[in-house]
């Protein structure tokens, strides 16, 4: 594994890859200015090998495992003689329905790795309408860049890292620039959190997190109204979530989401409890 | 055989596919959609797009993807 520099090397692995795929499989989509960001930070190497290209993205106390290969049989090949398989906790999610992953399923788990978590995605259009208006008298505002560390210890504390692939510091940083964190706070203390991503007409929900000693209080409730009502013009809604979590399952319902058939499995290494 | 705005619409039901000059910018497409979408090409048209043309550029908008169809042989 070695760092990669820039954002050419990566792009440029995975053409080499494509470009003599018999039967291309990969997990990684990058997106230019994330992979520039993971760049940025140093938190992104690679391992390109014949066929193959392997990325790693340093999360917390772990790593996210991406790779291109010209066949799975060549992924197969080459993850069995990946070092750091063996010495690092490490993470990888394979997007799309079980039996279309089988083969790839089963490579990994003879690789060393497990079934973690599975996340499904849930969609839900405008047509769903507003949720009543909470009676509390919470007000949503932006995070600011003072919030950074609160917003961390509350994710963290609230989501499995990983399976929530949980944003990192300068994530928190650019998304509260960005006006993407929307937050409720009692006096100085935040109370509660909604980041999403809204790209054109189609906005994400990453993470929904109300503090504990916050609960009860329809915090979670007045954000999202808040969320949905400043996204009008948005046609659709998504976000993933952990398919077993049935509260949270439920909460989305109520807000109009329902599963649309995409899954995503996340597999971790025996290093990881 | 549909038509490509149809194969679209039946991807993502939500979006006017005619009014975008770039699908993914405008969020009506991600990447998710694209592997879909490759895979409804190839069985629609009795193709197989190359894994290097499964790139962004080529799924912009009606036009490059038409124009990718046409490289795979199909008359539109």
């Amino acid at each position: 594994m070695a760092p990669i520099n820039t954002v050419s090397q990566v792009f440029d692995a995975i053409r080499a890859v494509k470009s003599a795929a018999p039967a291309f499989c990969t997990n990684f989509f990058p997106i230019e200015r994330k992979v520039q960001a993971w760049i940025d930070h140093g938190e992104l190497a690679g391992d390109l090998r014949d066929g193959t290209a392997l990325f790693f993205r340093k999360d917390r106390d772990f790593w996210h495992l991406y790779f291109c290969a010209a066949s799975p049989g060549t992924l197969e090949r080459e993850l069995i003689s990946v070092k750091s398989l063996k010495t690092e906790r490490m993470v990888v999610d394979l997007v799309g329905n079980e039996a279309a992953l089988s083969e790839l399923l089963v490579l990994l788990k003879q690789a060393g790795f497990r079934r973690y978590s599975q996340l499904q995605r849930m969609a839900r259009s405008p047509e769903s309408g507003l949720p009543p208006a909470s009676t509390g008298d919470a007000v949503v505002t932006n995070a600011e860049p003072a919030d950074r560390e609160a917003i961390v210890d509350l994710l963290d504390s609230s989501f499995d890292r990983y399976a929530d692939q949980l944003p990192a510091r300068h994530e928190i940083e650019a998304a509260i620039a960005g006006r993407q964190m929307l937050a409720i706070k009692c006096g100085e203390v935040l109370a509660a959190v909604l980041f999403f991503e809204t790209q054109g007409l189609t906005s994400t929900i990453r993470y929904w997190a109300v503090a504990e000693s916050f609960r009860s209080r329809r915090f979670g409730a007045t954000l999202m109204r808040g969320y949905l009502q400043a996204h009008a013009a948005v046609r659709r809604f998504i976000l993933w979530v952990v398919a077993t979590n049935e509260n949270a399952v439920q909460k989305y319902q109520h807000y109009g989401y329902a599963p649309d058939g995409l899954v995503d499995h996340v597999l971790a290494n025996q290093l990881i409890p | 055989m549909k038509s490509l705005p149809e194969i679209l619409k039946e991807i993502r039901p939500e979006f006017d596919f005619t009014t975008s000059n770039n699908f993914m910018e405008d969020g009506m497409l991600d990447s998710f959609d694209m592997v879909t979408l490759v895979s409804t090409l190839d069985k629609t048209y009795d193709i197989s797009i190359q894994g290097t043309d499964i790139v962004p550029e080529n799924f912009q908008n009606l036009q490059t993807i038409e124009a990718l169809l046409r490289k795979c042989g199909v008359q539109l």
